[in-house]
């Protein structure tokens, strides 16, 4: 499939006599991103620290809170509608107050890809923990668990796959939120780079900036994706 | 009366009768609602002595779950009421008590020996001790070879099987039983239910089984308690005389015939 589109791309470039600038061939491109490679791979290595750092933050806050809203009424009816109400702001439009908060650096990226992520992590768990068998639940009642080891040896494995599962859409989020973050303001990164080769008509480099965010966002997901495997029993 | 409900005759049940009461239920009933608008259970009263195998048998939504949860104390009854098991005033879940219910216990990401050693580890028994026993366990449950196996691997029959292991694995005095073999096909069921008598046999328990099937009710019990109908409260106690051990023979027997058509005319089967 990738191989065809590969061609077609080629091919589409040749026949219609595309001018460069507008779309250059992919062979132009992956020539560009040989001769650039490493500025490609330092560019790529900064915001896949963002993002790692950013999902990182959303697993463990999103699961946190998530636990608390569960465990909690209160937390229920108070932080909850919070989380939603926040979740329907446009974040995009949050960047450019974050990087008046926290700064030009990696920080305000790092918060961008959080906000991303956090949602789905904190909305899977909730999902999770709620989904619980209540005739297992019963069953730890009934051999005395406390809920502290009902917690962990029953709601932790029975929410784990869910989790899994706001973790997968948490991660492309997190790669958006942080190369947003980029474009709004700063001096390294992948979103930096595309602007920087946009500015200069660069068009071949901006592909290839392309592609290598496509890669990062693929391999981190597989990394997830690979980590839920772990947890074989949700397909049962 | 009819002979079935006769003063118990032989040897066996005479001893029974005078053992120390292991259950005493008094005036218990409940409410369901906020309003008290579904009345499950109507000032039931009933005992249960030590070692004394005793069914709840009832049509369905006739509050003997509700019940067996009030007993387990999962389950609080309306004030008024008052349960006691093994001599002390009930108010919660006891570690002499285990309970089965119609679906399995198992946790779908554990094999059949940590599943088994579950329910007791939770309640704090100790390694060294726990160890023998679930080999032990395994063997008279016939599982042995399924150790390792996970319950998606393993047939309904087996996995109530190992339900009821984990159960057994904390050597309940008093075990309650919430139609533990309901949700599987005839056959198994009869097998389960053999084997369930021989495993109280070596075990001494007081059993208390809600059922809706009467043959099942006849063929395990020392004493059926009849329920009726919601509100629920105990209409007819009956001893069932037949002879231990029980085996499928038993149910060929003239006795077990007129035992079964004799809770069939208290339940207004025709």
């Amino acid at each position: 499939m990738f191989a065809l589109l590969a061609v077609a791309w080629e091919k589409w470039v040749d026949i219609f006599h595309i001018k460069p600038y507008l779309l250059p061939p992919l062979s132009k491109v992956l020539a560009t991103a040989w001769a650039s490679r490493a500025v490609l791979f330092r560019e790529s290595w900064i915001t896949t620290l963002e993002i790692v750092q950013g999902f990182g933050w959303a697993m463990v806050a999103g699961v946190a809170l998530a636990m608390a809203i569960h465990a909690s009424a209160v937390a229920q009816r108070t932080v909850y509608p919070l989380i939603v109400a926040f979740q329907g702001l446009p974040k995009i439009a949050l960047a450019p107050l974050m990087v008046v908060w926290v700064g030009y650096g990696t920080a305000s990226k790092v918060l961008m890809a959080f906000l991303f992520a956090f949602f789905p992590v904190v909305i899977g768990t909730l999902g999770g923990l709620a989904s619980t068998s209540p005739a297992l639940i019963e069953h730890f009642r009934a051999i005395r668990a406390s809920r502290s080891t009902t917690f962990r040896r029953l709601h932790v494995p029975s929410a784990l796959p869910a989790v899994i599962d706001g973790a997968k859409t948490a991660m492309p989020l997190a790669v958006i939120g942080a190369i947003v973050g980029e474009f709004v303001g700063s001096e390294a990164g992948l979103g930096h780079l595309i602007l920087e080769a946009n500015a200069n008509g660069r068009t071949d480099l901006l592909f290839a900036a392309l592609l290598m965010v496509s890669a990062v966002a693929g391999v981190l997901y597989l990394v997830v994706e690979l980590a839920g495997r772990r947890v074989w029993w949700r397909a049962l | 009366m009819s002979a079935a409900v006769s003063p118990p005759a032989d040897v066996d049940s005479r001893r029974l009768a005078q053992r120390e009461v292991a259950i005493s239920v008094r005036r218990v009933a409940k409410t369901f609602g906020d309003r008290g608008e579904v009345q499950a259970l109507e000032a039931v009263t009933f005992d249960v002595r030590r070692g004394e195998f005793v069914s709840l048998l009832g049509p369905s939504g006739c509050g003997k779950s509700t019940l067996l949860r009030i007993v387990a104390g999962l389950v609080a009854s309306d004030p008024g009421g008052e349960i006691e098991v093994l001599g002390r005033l009930h108010v919660d879940v006891s570690d002499d008590v285990g309970v089965v219910f119609q679906t399995h216990n198992m946790l779908p990401w554990l094999d059949v020996e940590h599943n088994l050693r579950l329910a007791a580890e939770v309640r704090g028994m100790p390694k060294r001790e726990l160890d023998p026993r679930i080999d032990e366990l395994l063997a008279v449950l016939k599982l042995e070879a399924f150790r390792r196996s996970y319950p998606h691997e393993l047939s309904g029959g087996m996995r109530q099987r190992a339900g009821l292991g984990q159960i057994l694995a904390l050597r309940p005095q008093v075990l309650l039983l919430d139609e533990p073999f309901g949700a599987l096909d005839a056959l198994t069921r009869d097998q389960l239910n053999i084997e369930l008598l021989r495993i109280w046999q070596e075990m001494q328990q007081t059993v208390v089984l809600v059922t809706h099937s009467i043959p099942e009710a006849v063929f395990l019990s020392d004493r059926v308690l009849v329920m009726s109908d919601r509100p629920g409260r105990i209409v007819e106690q009956v001893e069932i005389d037949l002879p231990r051990p029980r085996n499928n023979a038993t149910k060929a027997t003239p006795r077990f015939g007129s035992l079964v058509v004799h809770l069939n005319d208290l339940m207004g089967v025709r």
